[in-house]
């Protein structure tokens, strides 16, 4: 008998009497010790299919058909009281982002001793708070934190994302329940971190035996924690199968698609970016940036977010800045849009130099900057023509030819005309993306600064828009600067790339020269910590000790 | 992590050390620049115009405006205000003397909000869109927009025909004798000296006009409570609880209105702080003798001192509230206590 088997489930959401079917016949089955992945894009459904198994459905949703049995008993037939029952104790739950899953003006602790002493209660233990105390601090040490007492006395913003995340899965493991739901975990965190904190639930899911339903849409983490396969699209399983047959052998060409578009970090298919000989577009000679707060009371606090760095953008390249959160890739893409002045050194675009100017402030005609994410950089309340209106007024163009420029602009990123009258809700997170390069685009600028902008889309959105990227680079001779902390993605986009660790530049070249020969021990680390889709590519990856990922990283252990 | 909470209280300090000085050069322009002479006022208009003048040089009027201010600022400072230009009496001392009298009615006022308001927001909440939530929500909207006058008038009627031996005007009972406490505010002084007699009559009096003073109060922070509580059952930390077993009540009432409560404590704040000066209103219904009605009462008999002086004294309440309020959020939000550490 299965542990988890769902049969035929349908459910829907209705908002405003109308009815949107989110789950068409879904069926999976999960083993006792099984690891299973369920995977998917952006609005396939399956974090409702792990809502619907939680029974943490939203009031509007509808189970129209189908069974949910564990351990071979119908769980959609049970009262809710029954079904709250089997939380925390038969089946645990590791949240997706870190912080939001802590109330933030209690301690961990807090958090901690109530579900453990609620789940007690349903169980009908009796235990005193001394061994509750001690069972949780059994429970921490499990999760390789090694200061359960300071954790447990520690707010939710006092601890790192990667603690967070170990103190969720601690959570999720408090009872010993027979299965794991992991909804995305680690997405939020660095790639270090997340590579930790997978390894950590592997580990955990042998060790005690748990089954595992992993969610994601990260086929490299799916590698990592699962030996049977579930891909889902648009509220369906397309396909299933073990992880071998998923990843070598595709049956349907949405899973192909979905492999293909991943970029490969090593192998035959990984593509090299051309260098360029030219002049450098951009040039920065030892700068640095330290950020001061002044204190009432006390000496001042000096932050050295950017410190000596030097590099040189050559005309026509993608030069690729990558580093973990805190490393200060974003201050360097700040100081040479002209956003924000250095504290030292030389910034020099395009031959101007910006301390020279005024405020710092750059010409728009020479630096734009295409955001992270699309859904907040775009002004909800504005159509895709008055979005692009804005820069070109600027540009002194009148309205004849703003018109005019605003087709032009909506053609080179790909879009059909008449999207100019939408609102950015009425687009897809890919087409919302286009608009904010082609409103970069609207000035006629030098340089485009790319901030992690694909990092909010699915894989095979990513495709598309780093493709568009590509073609525009080559048709209008631009320069990219790209920011990111996907070194995959890096590999195949980039004509240089540098390494920032802690606001210092500790490796730069040419993709293939630092991923085949990595110098810096916290490159090695960071190219390593990057989930792959075969394992080829895993056997490629270089070689970092114990003792070097210790002395680079920041330990999420603590 | 304590001396950035204390840098934290001192910011705060200074910052309201700057207003209460701007406030005061305020009211002192003001004071002069309005017509009529505070002179002429304390003589009357039997007084001939060379004992007018006499008076304004012994009043200092005939200084340099800075002087003047320095003399009314270092007076503020000690708590000198100077004489009442009706009375002849310190300023302060009349202050003083029916300060405790609103104090008293609006922490009254204050509590009944928190008890009252604060209940109903976290059950409209939990009900949300059921008939208890529309009815609540409709009955916000009355309290809010009755004007506290009707309100008191209302009651003082209904009180008048149902309840005969309910009293209806002053603080207490004229054959009791009123306790020489230290606080002035009758309830605290009553059970200092154990005269229970004392505190219930104090209460009865207290229980209409603060009623009708918390009206509008009750609604905006059972409002306020009831969006802040549904703002924040949208959040993941609910749902993780709930995920993992802990019922929905002590996720409400333990986790979310902690996390509430910041909103309607602001609230609260501002609340204390017009209530100070705003609540003549009642006071003249049920004839309170209060500082708001003194301080109305010296606003329309041009009696510059005591308007100085009570202006100065409502715009420091207003300040000690807003610290007060600061201090508390920062006890129930550890966000912002760590984050003056960053």
């Amino acid at each position: 008998m299965a542990l988890l088997e769902i049969n035929d489930l349908n459910v829907s959401f209705s908002s405003y009497s109308q009815r949107t079917q989110v789950l068409r016949d879904v069926s999976l089955k999960i083993e006792q010790g099984q690891r299973v992945a369920l995977i998917g894009e952006t609005g396939s459904g399956k974090s409702v299919t792990s809502k619907t198994i939680l029974n943490t459905l939203p009031g509007n949703a509808n189970v129209e058909s189908g069974q949910v049995s564990w351990r071979g008993e119908d769980l959609l037939s049970k009262s809710d009281g029954e079904r709250e029952r089997l939380k925390g104790i038969e089946m645990s739950v590791v949240m997706q982002d870190p912080l939001s899953s802590f109330n933030p003006v209690f301690t961990i602790g807090r958090h901690l001793e109530d579900v453990l002493y609620w789940a007690d209660r349903r169980a009908g233990k009796r235990r005193s708070r001394a061994d509750r105390v001690t069972h949780i601090h059994d429970v921490l040490r499990k999760v390789q934190l090694g200061d359960p007492e300071r954790v447990m006395a520690s707010y939710p913003a006092q601890l790192s994302g990667g603690m967070r995340q170990r103190v969720l899965i601690a959570l999720a493991l408090m009872n010993r329940p027979a299965m794991l739901i992991a909804d995305e975990p680690g997405t939020a965190l660095d790639v270090t971190t997340q590579d930790e904190i997978l390894r950590l639930i592997n580990d955990l899911v042998t060790e005690v035996g748990l089954s595992l339903l992993m969610i994601t849409h990260n086929l490299g983490v799916v590698r990592m924690t699962a030996d049977y396969v579930y891909v889902m699209r648009k509220g369906v399983i397309v396909e299933h199968g073990p992880l071998e047959q998923i990843f070598d052998n595709p049956r349907t060409d949405y899973t192909r698609e979905l492999i293909n578009a991943i970029p490969p970090l090593y192998g035959a298919s990984v593509k090299d970016q051309p260098v360029s000989s030219e002049a450098p577009l951009v040039k920065l000679e030892g700068v640095s940036k330290t950020f001061t707060r002044r204190h009432l009371l006390g000496a001042s606090d000096h932050t050295h977010a950017v410190r000596d760095v030097s590099i040189d953008i050559p005309r026509g390249e993608i030069f690729g800045l990558a580093g973990e959160s805190g490393s200060g890739k974003t201050t360097v893409a700040r100081m040479v849009m002209g956003m924000m002045g250095a504290t030292s050194g030389k910034i020099t675009v395009d031959g101007m130099d910006l301390s020279a100017q005024k405020d710092g402030r750059i010409d728009r005609k020479l630096a734009q900057i295409v955001y992270q994410n699309p859904g907040t950089s775009l002004n909800p309340k504005r159509t895709v023509a008055q979005t692009l209106d804005v820069p070109l007024r600027f540009a002194g163009l009148d309205a004849t030819d703003r018109a005019k420029r605003t087709d032009e602009l909506l053609e080179l990123v790909n879009m059909p005309r008449h999207f100019a009258a939408r609102y950015p809700h009425e687009l897809s997170g890919g087409q919302k993306q286009r608009i904010a390069i082609a409103r970069a685009l609207a000035a006629d600028p030098k340089l485009i600064v790319l901030d992690e902008p694909t990092s909010a889309l699915d894989v095979s959105v990513q495709k598309r828009v780093i493709a568009l990227l590509e073609e525009l680079r080559s048709d209008l001779g631009l320069t990219f600067l790209f920011i990111s902390h996907d070194l995959s993605l890096m590999r195949n986009f980039c004509s240089h790339i540098a390494i920032m660790l802690r606001g210092e530049l500790v490796e730069q070249g040419t993709p293939a020269q630092v991923f085949a020969d990595p110098k810096h021990p916290y490159t090695r680390a960071l190219i390593a910590a990057v989930p792959v889709i075969s394992t080829e590519e895993e056997a490629a990856k270089p070689i970092v000790t114990q003792a070097e990922k210790q002395k680079f990283l920041v330990s999420s252990a603590a | 992590m304590h001396s950035t909470f204390l840098e934290f209280l001192l910011r705060r300090i200074v910052g309201f050390a700057a207003v209460l000085l701007v406030l005061s050069l305020m009211i002192f322009l003001l004071a002069r620049v309005v017509p009529g002479d505070p002179a002429r006022m304390a003589m009357g208009p039997a007084a001939s115009e060379e004992q007018v003048q006499d008076l304004r040089e012994e009043m200092g009027l005939e200084d340099p405006l800075p002087t003047q201010y320095i003399r009314f600022l270092s007076g503020a400072v000690h708590g000198d205000f100077g004489t009442s230009l009706i009375s002849g009496r310190p300023v302060t001392d009349e202050i003083m003397r029916v300060l405790p009298a609103t104090l008293e009615l609006v922490l009254v006022t204050l509590l009944l909000m928190v008890v009252v308001g604060l209940p109903l927001g976290m059950m409209a909440a939990r009900h949300r869109n059921g008939w208890v939530d529309t009815v609540l929500r409709l009955l916000s909207m009355v309290g809010v927009t009755m004007p506290a006058f009707l309100v008191a008038i209302l009651l003082q009627l209904f009180a008048a025909y149902y309840l005969s031996d309910w009293p209806l005007l002053g603080r207490i009972d004229r054959d009791l004798t009123v306790p020489d406490g230290p606080t002035g505010l009758l309830i605290i002084d009553g059970l200092l000296s154990g005269q229970f007699a004392v505190v219930l009559s104090a209460l009865q009096h207290l229980a209409f006009p603060a009623l009708a003073l918390a009206l509008s109060g009750i609604g905006q922070i059972m409002r306020i409570t009831r969006s802040a509580m549904i703002e924040n059952l949208r959040r993941d930390h609910v749902q993780t609880l709930r995920s993992f077993g802990v019922p929905d009540r002590v996720v409400t009432f333990r986790y979310l209105l902690k996390l509430s409560s910041v909103a309607p404590l602001t609230i609260l704040g501002l609340e204390f702080a017009s209530l100070i000066g705003n609540a003549f209103v009642v006071e003249m219904v049920f004839v309170w003798g209060g500082f708001a009605s003194h301080g109305l009462e010296s606003i329309m008999q041009n009696d510059l001192n005591a308007v100085m002086a009570v202006v100065m004294v409502s715009g420091m309440f207003f300040v000690l509230a807003n610290l007060v309020i600061d201090i508390a959020i920062g006890a129930l939000d550890p966000r912002l206590r760590l984050k003056e550490g960053r």
